[in-house]
């Protein structure tokens, strides 16, 4: 540029309207579009735009008088290497100056010279701005840093206030992708050998992945390339372990980082950052996850609390006495209550006793109510009349309709006429009873006449009948008895069982039991076992001699 | 969870507020600043920015509402905002935006604290 007219300065009121600008916090950009203003003016230009520079592009920050002129350019919005054609330029340090000329090409900023006040003024402005960006941009990077240190701080404090782990699931991952600058982001905690999503943010993220995963190892490490899968969609991950006791608890997710023009990778430093943050969540996490378990373990006692206590009232409190008859019903609960039941009951005015004995597929509340079911409905037909196919078929219907599609009952249902010795009875799907004569021979079995309930909304049962002479026995029982299981898994089964029978088959029932109950325990030598356990009993007193 | 920033802007007290749901990160910073700029640029000098629907603000979010705070200063308007998550008023006490622009809890709180602004 050369210097070619004299150059009117300001005039004094104009020269206190900088220095009350320049002395105004926050007034730089004022300060410079008034200066630029002043510069445009003297040198006649239609239009200046200042444009601040960093790296070799100059984004356009200010206009002073016209944007464009008619027939002319217009100030472009950002400039890259030389200035366009159709502007005088003045280059300043980290700032451009560009004038529009008029049509004769006079009053551009190439027609005065470099050295005059006001362009010294506004190469000085220029640089005061430039050192006000890069010392705002340091303010705003210590300030963020503060920042991050809060999060890790919440985050620890998180640890001593948060149990709920869907709750503090989402503050980890919020304050995660805000931490990082990241659009999206995901949390999966380890269950089993994958890992399952907790939570996502930003966008969908695959419900689960092994844990052997491929590129997953080298990718938490900071090395090879991350399985960009996990987000559908996302370009750049980073993934860093949240890890308690030296053992894996989940993986921590964040996606493309932002910037002012766009997105980009992560780089060392946000790896830094991210694993800091995932270890203070980590402790957070465990310690809800454990507070979790420990709910849902109080839960399913409570559960088995309350289905252990249905199952009680619906197991009969005393048995019918009946001249020339003993009776029995016994039932041992396993540790996790099962679906057994028994009954034994007087029926009606007919004179008969009625008995049954099921079990139910499955443990805890669902089987215990089934078996409300099963006790209910099974009491109410019993009612309506006597043992038939057609009791059995309604009995199914209403099993079907009442329970799961996973879920049935075997059970003997039968009526025994005291007078007549007659025992009727319906096996349906039941392990075989047992039938031990006094008057000896092979032990006859009361084997299956028809489905089991529940398994099909139709079926067909038969009733068969025998007749029990005095001292004959019978014995029905649960597989809890047969299958009860050694240390080494042998189970009791229904030899042992027929064994006991014929060895204790004159004594009072309550001792025969007591010998079934002892042998079980020892067979099971300690062993929990996982099936309830229960027998009902039949025998017409022996002749007396 | 709302993430991508949905904005509406209401008057009250002739005073424009903006509301945001969801996340103010470049693309949700850049839809404010445009909505700020435009009204603005229709004379408008006192705007409140209404957080409530908002639960997450990156670096890059704040900077561009830092941009609109100077903005308004050099028009020697007022900028304020109200309805913060505890993070985020934490957030924007540490990077100096409440040095600069009102904080409130509430947004009536916040507008009759603007109007007497306004009048005083």
């Amino acid at each position: 540029m050369s210097a070619a007219t004299a150059v009117a300065e300001p005039a004094a009121p104009a020269w206190e309207e900088l220095a009350r600008l320049a002395g105004k916090e926050s007034g730089e950009r004022a300060y410079l579009a008034r200066l630029l203003e002043h510069w445009r003016r003297a040198r006649g230009a239609a239009g200046a735009a200042f444009y601040a520079c960093r790296d070799g592009a100059c984004r356009r920050e200010l206009v002073a008088g016209a944007l464009s002129t008619p027939g002319g350019p217009r100030f472009p919005e950002a400039v890259e290497g030389e200035p366009p054609e159709g502007f005088a330029a003045l280059r300043l340090p980290e700032g451009l100056v560009l004038a529009l000329t008029d049509a004769a090409g006079s009053g551009g900023a190439d027609a005065h010279g470099a050295a005059e006040p006001l362009t010294l003024l506004l190469a000085a402005a220029s640089r005061c701005l430039a050192l006000e960006r890069r010392l705002k941009e340091q303010h705003f990077q210590v300030n963020y840093r503060g920042v991050e240190l809060e999060a890790l701080y919440d985050v620890g404090l998180a640890v001593a206030s948060t149990l709920d782990l869907d709750e503090l699931s989402e503050e980890v991952l919020v304050r995660a992708v805000s931490l990082l600058d990241a659009r999206r982001g995901a949390l999966y905690l380890r269950e089993g050998d994958e890992y399952r999503l907790d939570g996502t943010f930003g966008g969908a993220a695959v419900e689960s992945f092994p844990a052997d995963l491929p590129a997953l190892e080298s990718c938490l490490e900071g090395e090879g390339v991350c399985p960009v899968e996990l987000l559908p969609g996302a370009r750049h991950l980073l993934l860093v372990p949240i890890e308690s006791d030296r053992e894996r608890r989940g993986v921590l997710v964040v996606a493309d980082k932002e910037s002012r023009h766009g997105i980009g990778p992560f780089d060392a430093d946000d790896r830094r950052t991210l694993g800091l943050f995932a270890n203070q969540a980590a402790i957070a996490i465990e310690n809800a996850r454990l507070h979790r378990q420990a709910l849902e373990k109080e839960r399913l006692e409570r559960e088995m609390e309350l289905a252990a206590e249905i199952q009680r009232q619906i197991l009969p409190d005393e048995l019918p006495e009946v001249a020339g008859w003993e009776l029995f019903g016994w039932n041992r609960p396993a540790r996790q209550v099962g679906g057994d039941y028994y009954d034994l009951v007087r029926l009606g005015e007919r004179g008969r006793i009625g008995f049954a004995i099921g079990d139910v597929t499955g443990k805890g509340m669902p089987a215990a109510l089934l078996v409300s079911t099963l006790h209910s409905s099974l009491t109410l037909l019993r009612d309506r009349g006597e043992l038939s196919p057609e009791l059995v078929a309604r009995l199914n219907r209403h099993v079907c309709e009442s329970s799961l599609a996973n879920k049935f009952i075997t059970l003997v249902v039968g009526e025994l006429d005291p007078a007549s010795g007659w025992l009727t009875y319906i096996n349906a799907g039941h392990n075989p009873g047992f039938l031990l004569r006094a008057s000896g021979g092979a032990v006859e079995r009361l084997d299956s006449t028809g489905l089991p309930l529940g398994l099909m909304a139709a079926g067909a049962w038969q009733v068969r009948g025998v007749e029990l002479a005095a001292g004959d026995l019978v014995c029905l029982y649960t597989d809890g008895i047969t299958e009860c299981a050694a240390p080494d898994d042998e189970e009791l089964g229904e030899q042992r069982l027929i064994a006991l029978l014929e060895a204790h088959r004159a004594a009072p029932l309550s001792e025969l039991v007591a010998a079934i109950d002892r042998a079980t325990l020892e067979h099971a030598a300690g062993l929990p076992q996982g099936d309830d356990q229960t027998l009902v009993l039949v025998r017409r007193a022996a002749a007396e001699s | 969870m709302t993430e991508s920033l949905k904005l509406t802007v209401d008057h009250a007290d002739g005073i424009a507020v903006l509301y945001t749901e969801g996340y103010i990160n470049n693309e949700g910073g850049e839809q404010i600043a445009r909505a700020a700029y435009r009204l603005i640029d229709g004379d408008q000098r006192t705007l409140l920015l209404n957080l409530q629907g908002t639960k997450i603000v990156n670096s890059i979010g704040i900077s561009i509402l830092i941009e609109i705070i100077e903005k308004m200063i050099e028009i020697e308007g007022r900028l304020a905002f109200c309805c913060l998550t505890p993070t985020i008023e934490k957030t924007f006490h540490i990077m100096g935006l409440a040095q600069y622009a009102g904080i409130y809890p509430d947004q009536e709180t916040a507008l009759r604290e603007l109007n007497a602004g306004r009048s005083a």
